[in-house]
């Protein structure tokens, strides 16, 4: 997953390695993931989200489409 | 606490204290564990996703999530301190673990343009950029590193 200044620099990016765009994420979308996966790491307590913890945690932030399913087997490409 | 939590407490309290993730050898001087002990917790703390080891290479960390063992497109600088994440989700969970400010030096994924991300007083200072997905959830871990 990679950082883009625009979608203009996204499309180019796809392009240019022949990879479907996707859907978008914006800044503050990403900071509640990295909190909610992240901010307790350094405890005892810390695991990874489970599969349907997930696909909770993207649907409360907007990310519903099957690509955000971590048990989906097609996926949308999304369009900008 | 188990091992495997023993273990995984380790790696990250080296990682947060010295920004550098440790290997096996380490992390069994500092527990005085046996090193095959150690490299069992490995492959233990791999299955729940936990960490990463190097391709080819059990003795060493590619990534302790947010973490990674090499250097990346993803420099994070927290106070004094430098550290490396897997990607731009990877970047801000490390602010997010660290409980701390940073600033991620980042650039734009195709014009290299730099483009800076950061965190302060607990949450992202605006800026203008998108970030893109370019693999679907349920494949994230079918190769990790390329995620």
């Amino acid at each position: 997953m990679l950082l883009f200044r625009s979608e203009e620099t996204v499309r180019a990016w796809c392009q240019a390695n022949g990879i479907p765009v996707r859907p978008l994420v914006n800044l503050e979308q990403l900071w509640h993931l990295a909190v909610t996966w992240y901010g307790n790491r350094l405890t005892a307590e810390s695991r990874r989200p489970s599969a349907d913890e997930m696909a909770g945690i993207f649907a409360g932030i907007g990310l519903e489409a099957p690509f955000w399913d971590p048990q989906a087997d097609v996926w949308n490409t999304g369009a900008l | 606490m188990d091992f495997d939590t023993t273990v995984k407490l380790n790696i990250y309290a080296t990682i947060a204290e010295q920004a550098r993730v440790p290997g096996a050898v380490g992390v069994a001087q500092a527990l005085d564990a046996p090193l095959e002990e150690v490299l069992a917790a490995f492959e233990r703390l791999h299955q729940v996703r936990l960490l990463v080891p190097e391709p080819g290479d059990p003795l060493h960390i590619r990534m302790a999530p947010p973490f990674s063992g090499v250097k990346t497109p993803f420099p994070v600088r927290v106070g004094g301190k430098l550290y490396y994440a897997n990607c731009v989700w990877d970047a801000l969970g490390i602010p997010a673990a660290l409980r701390a400010d940073a600033l991620v030096e980042s650039s734009d994924g195709f014009s290299e343009e730099p483009l800076f991300l950061e965190v302060r007083d607990g949450q992202p200072v605006p800026q203008d950029c998108v970030i893109h997905f370019a693999v679907p959830a349920a494949r994230w871990w079918q190769d990790i590193i390329y995620t």
